[in-house]
């Protein structure tokens, strides 16, 4: 079973967060996500980097992840 | 012979205005994204929302992944334009960016 804690390194490991929270039943994730990456992107470029990071993860692993994603300059003008 | 299944879908979304594709049907969504999503478009006054249950069809469950970009289901499309997952809906939907993009396409 894969934990809150892997699924944050799994997603630390392939994007530069400056802020990385996830919580989950093994199952069900969810993550806050703040990545200078994410800047200038649509909200499905932002979702699509973070499934590039997990990459085959989020198939075979990761049942479902629910995501919040932002650019520092939303996540400071939130 | 057999039509690209990637044909296939660019056809479901370009002949329909709105289109889910969701685990199981909108009277009995097989996972909780999925149901969200119907109530999201419900709660948007959706009208002709074609559904479309992946579980019926392994092609399209696999094809429509590749297609988006996108490793995950339910996925909305509006007017041919994918919108996103169940997270990026709930967020327009609060924002209140999701109800005039179903409007204009219903």
């Amino acid at each position: 079973m894969v934990t809150p804690e892997q699924v944050r390194d799994y997603i630390a490991a392939g994007l530069a967060c400056d802020h990385l929270e996830v919580s989950g039943d093994g199952a069900h994730f969810e993550a806050v996500i703040v990545a200078a990456a994410f800047s200038g992107k649509s909200r499905i470029q932002q979702h699509q980097l973070v499934y590039a990071a997990l990459g085959e993860r989020m198939r075979e692993e990761i049942h479902a992840l629910s995501m919040k994603t932002f650019s520092p300059e939303q996540w400071a003008a939130r | 012979m057999s039509q690209n299944i990637h044909d296939v879908i660019r056809q479901q979304v370009t002949e329909n205005p709105i289109v889910l594709y969701m685990k199981g049907s909108a009277q009995f969504p097989q996972c909780g994204f999925s149901a969200r999503a119907v109530q999201i478009l419900k709660a948007c006054e959706a009208k002709s929302v074609m559904t479309v249950d992946v579980l019926q069809d392994p092609a399209i469950r696999q094809g429509i992944k590749e297609f988006s970009n996108w490793p995950t289901i339910p996925q909305l499309y509006i007017k041919g334009e994918f919108i996103g997952g169940s997270d990026i809906m709930t967020e327009m939907f609060q924002s209140g960016e999701l109800q005039p993009l179903v409007a204009a396409a219903s």
